[in-house]
């Protein structure tokens, strides 16, 4: 266990570091009532799944980990354009983006 | 400690600070900054990482393609000053940063029990140097082409979508 501790940095700090930045991105969206700065915030929980993704597939040997990061990078660029699109018809109605008008949409 | 462990540290100093300046500061155009910030520390976790062709992805998509955006609609949005930039009520915050503590204390417990830390020594060889383009290009067209496929389809749907949303007659309205 001591020598687990030393500062050589390893998988377990990579994991740590994505630990870490997850939960500072769910601080945001929980924290935060502006919805760009909420989608931001899920743009920083996707990366640190990449970090991890990436890290795991290095010390496996495998290429398996980047190419998730890729579908994981498509799919995050989506939600960002949906929800800045949402973002946006909720601004033209509300004139603010608070998160508490998308109660309001109805389809 | 290496010059490896110390770029690693400095790497996760600045993505750790600017991930935290995307959430504490209030201007959303800083936010959008900080964010550029720490999608670049993150690409510098990927080349220490070997993932040489990602970290080049991750500056493209995410600090040119996303972040540019992010500033276009808040640009758009032309909000002067935001008036409730944080949700309201300090028992509700102490809550939600209380449950947020309580996963990440989950977490790091459990890294700190189950793992062994493995050290750059016993990261296999690659002998492809590094996870290069056409070996990623060969698995993700021959394992992963339906993935692939699915991604283009979800792609579109998306293209449609935004745009059927940010049209000026839409359906969302209240």
């Amino acid at each position: 266990m001591l020598e687990s501790m030393d500062f050589t940095a390893g998988l377990s700090h990579y994991l740590m570091l994505s630990a870490l930045m997850f939960c500072i991105g769910m601080l945001g969206v929980l924290i935060r009532r502006n919805t760009i700065v909420m989608l931001m915030s899920i743009e920083l929980m996707l990366n640190a799944v990449n970090i991890s993704f990436v890290a795991f597939g290095r010390y496996q040997g495998t290429d398996e980990g980047n190419i998730i990061v890729f579908f994981v990078m498509a799919i995050a660029a989506a939600e960002a354009a949906i929800g800045l699109a949402l973002a946006v018809a909720i601004f033209k109605r509300f004139k603010e983006i608070n998160i508490r008008f998308f109660e309001r949409l109805k389809g | 400690m290496d010059a490896t462990s110390l770029t690693f540290y400095f790497l996760e100093a600045l993505i750790l600070l600017s991930a935290l300046g995307v959430v504490l500061v209030s201007n959303p155009i800083y936010s959008a900054l900080f964010l550029v910030l720490s999608m670049i520390g993150v690409a510098g976790i990927f080349v220490s990482l070997e993932a040489y062709f990602v970290a080049v992805i991750q500056l493209v998509v995410y600090a040119g393609a996303v972040t540019v955006l992010f500033v276009m609609v808040i640009m758009l949005f032309n909000l002067e000053k935001e008036k409730k930039a944080f949700s309201q009520g300090f028992f509700s915050l102490l809550l939600r940063v209380g449950i947020i503590g309580a996963i990440w204390a989950v977490v790091a417990s459990a890294l700190k029990s189950t793992f062994v830390n493995l050290t750059p020594e016993d990261m296999p060889f690659l002998d492809n140097g590094g996870s290069g383009v056409k070996v990623l290009a060969e698995t993700l067209f021959t394992q992963y082409v339906f993935g692939f496929e699915i991604i283009s389809v979800l792609l579109v749907t998306v293209i449609v979508g935004a745009v059927a949303l940010a049209r000026a007659k839409g359906g969302t309205h209240a």
